[in-house]
């Protein structure tokens, strides 16, 4: 399957494409949102699609094992990073009154 | 079926961009996600999705519609302060890097070649499976991702805490 | 003995350093212990020197403490020579200058700079006695420009005044301008004679045809004596000797009259065999001296202060002396150096004591009637007035017909003009004697005040009158009967190395006694003008002044030279000077290179911190434009 045809029906491209598109979603809601939360949540979605890409490549080598067992252990740094990041936007909330990441600027010039 | 999850998961990414709402848009994500889980399914690989539900949309969602509702920032987004450069330009590169991207995937011979040698269905991924290579040969890895979750745990309350 | 003589310029250089550093804490009477004693003390080393230098047989004592510069085929000793003309001078320079420093500590007794005044002094006596006794043109060089810079402190002596330090600064910088004719002069010679050292130049000159080296010891004659122009107050040169008077009477006395002032014509003596190959020169010499003669002793005769006139007289009696060498009587001109320093230090202490006397009172206008008061200061004056116009039977009368004759045998024009000077001379001699000592007083209010100046003052002014009238006997006319004995005394010095002598012409023998006679009976006829025209106070002079008001103020102003200087020269440079800080100080300078860096920092700077915004998403958007670009590059 070739072109167009593997995107729509799920070749390896289409997995590709379909990440590449979630990381790119992902990527403007970094830039583009002003909630802190919603940036993390931008970062999140990238990752995801890192995910996907890594499974989309596993199964198409043969369902490398690995492969999983790497996913696992993005899910654990995942999971770990958005315990600290929460924690973080929960102090600066507290400190700032705001999550609008404009307004945190003190590194001004 | 691929076209449905991966409509469901680009639509719900989407959602989330350009929802107002934080709450809406955290939900859609959560759509986003079930959307990816299925996608792993088409993949033969169910303990991935399974996983995928469980820790992303269950846990790190969860958690982080807790903390939104937390801080009470459910209202709507203030209005967006001018700065057109800023965002003209995010959009132009996003822009690029999908399309750029997109083609650079189509037009690649190795992904093709790749495409075709493993056209063929695998075998489904099993948890007997993923649980004997994990142990087996990244059990280093394992412990650490251990210790890392606590440490993220000891961390989280740490930072939060009103009075030290 | 000789290991000692070393000690005569340099005792008075330690008095001047210790007078210079302690002086203030030591206290005046330390200070004026110091002050005369190294410089009695250099002056009986002196006398020995000069009594040992006589019992030599070539009347040559050579004092050599070894090799000062060396370089490439140019080896400078550092060394003194006393022979009869430095010799004579040393002990002129050393005499003098210690009877000056009795008189100033009387005259500067109230001032407070008591101790810098003497530590300049004997710097000063330091500086000219290397100047006289150096071996080498270098060494002379350095005693030259030292007594330009004690010049200079101590015209400026009073510091606080608006116009004194000015004064100095305009002496220092007309000296430069000298000084720059001496060193050209002096880089010429090394070239023609491969030497510095005087002994040498004068022996190779020597062996030298007249008339060899024409062009080369031209050139090098004429720049030193742009340079002798300087030191000693010739045309063009002269203008700041008169506003030298700025500096304390003992200082003008010493430096202004005696000593300074001098150089020129001793350097021109010092190096006379040199001067004699370059007739060209010599005919410059007595016609700039004639000329300044002229010159500054019509602006004598208008002038109101008492030391302005005597700084022209200075000025006119110098030019003298380069008459006298320019006609080839360097004896006759030296000589007249001599006797010059006697009455001129004289007139100028005399001067002081009558200012002294008066409470600073300056101007002639206001003096009068001053006999009765201050009989020494009288008598003592009329000695040396009576010498500088010339009266038969004077010091003065014996050195300045020699020259005259000598003028007259060059040139009977500069005969001539050598005779209306002295002619104007006598007139502005007796006027200004006149007007301070005779007659009735014109200010009753000082006049009651005035008193004889105390011992300190007068003893120097007795010594100075009893040598005017002795010097005589060194120079007496043979034209008289005499035997002008210091031309032979001299001639050892003066004609060093020459293997022919120079003979001077000579005219018939009545000549001289005819030229003598007509110069010194119109001399006296002036004289006696000036005193009738003065003895009743000023209603004569004023109104003859009347009837040729154009005259009068021209003299008055000094021709306006000094004006003429300042609108043609002084005013372009400083415009040029204030062209050059507008446009290359403030614009280049300050502005390019250094404000304008500053400028481009600050912009650049402020440029750039528009990137640090401190916000995360502009800095994730510049993060994720990087890494698209490198992606780009890389998969390209």
């Amino acid at each position: 399957m070739t072109g167009m045809d593997a995107i729509l029906h799920g070749g390896l491209q289409g997995y590709l494409v379909v990440a590449l598109l979630l990381f790119a979603i992902g990527l403007a809601a970094v830039l583009l949102r002003r909630t802190l939360l919603m940036q993390f949540m931008g970062v999140e979605l990238m990752l995801n699609a890192a995910n996907v890409a890594l499974l989309a490549f596993a199964r198409y080598r043969g369902g490398d094992l690995q492969a999983t067992v790497f996913y696992l252990f993005i899910i654990a740094v995942a999971a770990c990073e958005a315990a600290v990041g929460l924690a973080l936007i929960i102090g600066l909330y507290r400190h700032r009154d705001t999550t609008d990441s404009d307004r945190t600027a003190s590194l001004k010039q | 079926m691929f076209l449905a999850f991966a409509l469901i998961t680009l639509l719900g990414a989407l959602g989330m961009l350009l929802q107002k709402n934080i709450i809406v848009a955290g939900l859609f994500m959560v759509a986003a996600f079930f959307g990816i889980a299925g996608l792993f399914v088409l993949l033969a690989n169910p303990v991935a999705a399974a996983l995928q539900i469980i820790v992303y949309s269950g846990a790190i969602m969860v958690l982080v519609l807790f903390v939104i509702m937390m801080l009470s920032s459910h209202e709507e987004e203030a209005p967006e302060a001018s700065r057109p450069v800023q965002r003209w330009l995010s959009v132009a590169l996003v822009v690029a890097l999908a399309v750029g991207a997109v083609k650079l995937v189509l037009a690649s011979r190795a992904v093709q070649e790749l495409a075709v040698r493993g056209s063929a269905m695998p075998r489904a991924v099993t948890l007997q499976g993923v649980g004997a290579v994990l142990f087996a040969d990244h059990i280093l890895g394992f412990e650490v991702a251990g210790l890392m979750l606590l440490a993220a745990m000891v961390g989280a309350v740490a930072l939060t805490k009103r009075n030290l | 003995m000789n290991k000692y003589y070393w000690l005569i310029p340099i005792l008075p250089l330690l008095g001047s350093v210790f007078n210079g550093i302690l002086g203030r804490r030591a206290g005046k009477g330390a200070v004026t212990f110091v002050g005369l004693g190294t410089v009695l003390g250099s002056l009986v080393l002196a006398f020995s020197a000069f009594f040992a230098m006589k019992a030599l047989p070539d009347h040559r004592l050579v004092l050599n403490f070894g090799e000062w510069m060396g370089v490439g085929s140019m080896s400078v000793p550092f060394g003194f020579v006393i022979d009869t003309l430095s010799g004579t001078m040393m002990l002129v320079v050393a005499g003098i200058g210690f009877l000056i420093h009795v008189y100033s500590v009387g005259y500067m007794h109230d001032d407070e700079g008591y101790g810098r005044f003497f530590s300049y002094m004997n710097l000063f006596v330091f500086f000219m006695l290397t100047l006289v006794l150096g071996s080498s043109l270098p060494l002379m060089f350095v005693g030259w420009e030292g007594v330009g810079l004690c010049s200079y402190l101590l015209i400026g002596y009073y510091f606080e005044t608006d116009f004194a330090p000015d004064a100095g600064l305009k002496a220092f910088l007309m000296n430069r301008v000298g000084d720059l004719g001496v060193a050209i002069g002096m880089m010429v010679l090394f070239a023609a004679f491969g030497t510095l050292t005087v002994g040498d130049i004068l022996l190779r000159a020597g062996h030298l045809a007249p008339e060899a080296g024409f062009g080369i010891l031209t050139f090098a004659t004429l720049m030193l004596f742009v340079g002798a122009t300087g030191k000693s107050a010739q045309l063009p040169l002269y203008l700041w000797l008169p506003d030298a008077m700025a500096g304390p009477t003992p200082v003008s006395a010493l430096i202004h009259a005696a000593t300074m002032v001098t150089s020129g014509i001793y350097m021109i003596c010092r190096l006379a065999p040199v001067f004699t190959l370059a007739p060209i020169t010599m005919d410059v010499v007595a016609w700039v001296g004639a000329a300044t003669a002229l010159f500054a002793a019509t602006i004598g005769l208008v002038q109101r202060d008492i030391k302005k006139v005597l700084a022209y007289s200075t000025v006119s009696q110098l030019g003298y002396m380069f008459l006298g060498l320019g006609a080839s009587g360097f004896a006759a001109g030296f000589f007249h150096v001599f006797t010059h320093a006697w009455f001129k230090a004289l007139l100028f202490l005399g001067a002081g004591s009558v200012i002294h006397a008066m409470h600073h009172e300056q101007d002639l206008f206001k003096m009068g009637g001053l006999k009765a008061k201050m009989p020494l200061t009288f008598w003592t004056m009329l000695a040396a007035t009576l010498a500088i116009i010339g009266f038969p039977g004077t010091s003065g009368f014996a050195s300045k017909d020699e020259i005259l004759y000598l003028a007259y045998l060059k040139s009977p024009a500069l005969w001539v003009i050598g005779v209306v000077a002295a002619c104007c001379t006598a007139f502005y001699m007796l006027r200004l004697f006149t007007l301070a000592f005779l007659g009735e007083p014109r200010d009753h209010h000082a006049h009651d005040h005035a008193h004889e100046s105390p011992a300190s003052m007068t003893l120097p002014l007795v010594v100075l009158a009893v040598g005017s009238v002795l010097a005589v006997w060194l120079g007496w006319p043979k034209a008289f009967g005499g035997e002008f004995r210091i031309e032979e005394w001299l001639s050892s010095a003066v004609t060093y190395g020459q293997l022919h002598a120079a003979h001077g012409e000579h005219g018939s023998a009545q000549l001289p006694l005819i030229l003598a006679s007509v110069s010194t009976i119109l001399g006296l006829g002036f004289a006696f003008f000036g005193y009738l025209t003065y003895r009743n106070g000023l209603a004569v002079a004023e109104a003859r002044a009347a009837k040729f008001p154009v005259v009068h103020k021209v003299l008055l102003n000094k021709y306006y030279v000094d004006e003429g200087v300042e609108l043609v020269i002084l005013g372009p440079i400083r415009w040029f000077g204030n062209l050059l800080w507008k446009l290359f100080d403030v614009i280049i300078i300050d502005g390019v290179g250094v404000n304008l860096p500053g400028a481009l920092a600050r912009v650049f700077g402020d440029f750039t911190a528009l990137f640090q915004t401190g916000r995360v998403r502009n800095y994730a958007l510049s993060m994720a434009l990087g890494a698209a670009v490198l992606l780009y590059v890389f998969l390209k």
